[in-house]
């Protein structure tokens, strides 16, 4: 298994398109944060203003670590590697799981290191500018492990969708689409049908609530919202398997 | 040895593969021959469980594909050249193949020395010819030294001297004691470098026997005469029921041995400048086997009035 695992870190890696990807996720939150400390009115800064910045533009980075996961599997689809992979290792749930492991590990790393930049860098600008942000909240620790564990379920989430569509264009659009759209018109729908509660349900809802910096309107409180939505990339995932496993390469 | 037996594989209500059974031995390149649409693509992923098959079985040695533990050791396959990340590099493409069996890198330069691609092993396979890739494609095969070798159409987008080139290996790789299976619509090339033949039609065993065997079975053979006595030899030939076509200054018999003719022009004093038996080509043989079997014809035309013939 380990070196199914290091064969799928050197394709990952080996590739333009996802190394841009994965810049492209670093950078963005902590331009975002940066440039935000750097210009904030210091006079109306809450003492978790970093945290609040990092948290939600992390949740762009989420997103794109599931792009990241539709490429890894896609690619293999749309190049033809797919065959070889499979050639090379013909078992193919061992395949899948490598691949999710290196993802999962690469989102979480990412995330990670989001969080220690971002925090790190955007707490001495603020400093820098006379303003206090504190590093010891219970709650942010949580916010921030709550990222990271999104990261790595929006990646696997992306392997999956990818994995069922077998195209990448396809596969990015249900994957953005899926929290910024579908998902807000289903709560609509909710709304209107069942009830105003009813859209908590909704996966994405739930999920991207764990990131509040505030525990607040979580039935389930922070980590049942991520295992809420952990069970729901359970479900996509072992569709996704149940397809990779028996449908021709 | 790959002992293929019973192998069926549908597509919706289309049998692609119908029922197959072969063998590939060990220390002889095996041809593998079939018009277009044939099944002989299919057959040879569902072999490696690439696709789900039906029914029957592929046994590489006496076992499953999918029971191979590190199967680029035992089973080297190349289906299609164009099976490679453009954007990877040739030798970062041969190394994940290699990690993923447990190789090492120097495995990896090794094959690409071997396959004449060491110089552009930094060049990403998008700025690679057909050919090059097709090299590419036969590094990943020989990889892991395997006892068996798949390659379908491998001489696709070769120049004369890669196509030389891939005969050679392949031959010297058979001579190893290594079972080599390799499809082509190069007949001639297969009649150079087959030691047996599959054919295959609509997915169905057509023949499987020696390229020879195959040739002396399907092949048409006549026999050329020329003669300064020619008319006269034809009278009589003709009087004893033969069926003869005419040329400039020369005859072909058909139906009838050499000797045959032979004895006909002694007995009756006729002179012979020329008696030979002609046999028809590996392609005559097998456009003669396959006719039944084409499901794509394509129709010349004429020039004179353009109506197909």
């Amino acid at each position: 298994m380990i070196a199914l695992i290091r064969s799928e870190w050197l394709k990952l890696r080996t590739v333009r398109s996802n190394i841009t990807m994965a810049c492209f996720a670093v950078i963005l939150p902590l331009a975002i944060t940066l440039l935000t400390t750097a210009f904030i009115d210091v006079d109306s800064v809450g003492d978790r203003a970093v945290s609040a910045v990092l948290l939600g533009s992390g949740s762009l980075s989420v997103l794109l670590f599931g792009i990241i996961g539709v490429l890894a599997i896609t690619q293999e689809y749309s190049q033809g590697t797919i065959r070889l992979t499979l050639a090379a290792n013909p078992r193919r749930i061992r395949a899948y799981v490598a691949k999710g492991i290196v993802l999962a590990i690469l989102s979480s790393g990412l995330a990670a290191f989001i969080i220690l930049v971002g925090n790190t860098a955007g707490e001495a600008i603020l400093d820098s500018r006379g303003a206090v942000g504190k590093l010891s909240n219970g709650d942010m620790g949580q916010a921030y492990l709550a990222l990271i564990a999104m990261s790595i379920l929006v990646s696997l989430l992306g392997m999956a969708i990818g994995t069922l569509t077998r195209n990448p264009p396809s596969a990015v659009t249900v994957l953005v689409l899926w929290p910024l759209l579908i998902e807000s018109l289903l709560a609509g729908l909710l709304t209107e049908v069942i009830s105003e509660e009813a859209y908590k349900w909704l996966p994405f809802q739930r999920g991207l609530n764990a990131l509040l910096l505030e525990d607040r309107d979580m039935d389930f409180g922070r980590w049942g919202s991520v295992g809420y939505f952990g069970l729901w990339i359970l479900g996509v995932s072992l569709f996704a398997l149940a397809g990779f496993k028996r449908r021709d390469a | 040895m790959i002992t293929v037996e019973g192998l069926t594989k549908k597509y919706g209500s289309t049998i692609a593969v119908d029922s197959l059974s072969f063998t590939v031995k060990p220390g002889r390149v095996t041809g593998f021959l079939g018009p277009n649409g044939s099944g002989k693509s299919t057959t040879m992923r569902c072999m490696i469980g690439l696709d789900r098959v039906q029914s029957g079985t592929a046994l590489f040695d006496g076992k499953l594909y999918q029971e191979l533990k590190k199967p680029l050791h035992e089973v080297g396959t190349l289906l299609d050249a164009g099976n490679a990340h453009s954007g990877r590099t040739a030798r970062n493409h041969l190394r994940w193949l290699a990690m993923s069996n447990g190789m090492s890198p120097k495995r990896v330069d090794e094959v690409l020395e071997l396959v004449g691609l060491i110089d552009v092993a930094k060049k990403r396979v998008g700025q690679f010819s057909l050919g090059m890739k097709q090299r590419l494609g036969l590094a990943a095969v020989l990889l892991g030294d395997p006892k068996v070798v798949i390659l379908d159409e491998p001489a696709n987008g070769l120049d004369p001297e890669g196509i030389r080139w891939i005969r050679e290996m392949l031959k010297h790789l058979a001579s190893q004691g290594r079972s080599v299976l390799v499809s082509s619509h190069l007949l001639s090339e297969m009649a150079l470098m087959a030691d047996d033949l599959i054919v295959i039609g609509k997915g169905r065993l057509i023949t499987e026997c020696t390229v020879s065997d195959f040739i002396d079975q399907y092949a048409k053979k006549w026999v050329v005469v020329k003669s300064p006595q020619l008319d006269s030899l034809v009278s009589l030939a003709q009087g004893q029921g033969m069926h003869i076509s005419l040329g400039e200054g020369v005859a072909e018999f058909h139906g009838v041995e050499a000797a045959t003719i032979g004895e006909l022009a002694a007995t009756n004093n006729v002179v012979l400048h020329e008696l030979s038996t002609q046999t028809g080509s590996l392609e005559d043989a097998f456009l003669e086997v396959t006719a039944d079997a084409v499901q794509y014809h394509g129709h010349a035309e004429t020039q004179s009035n353009g109506v197909a013939s």
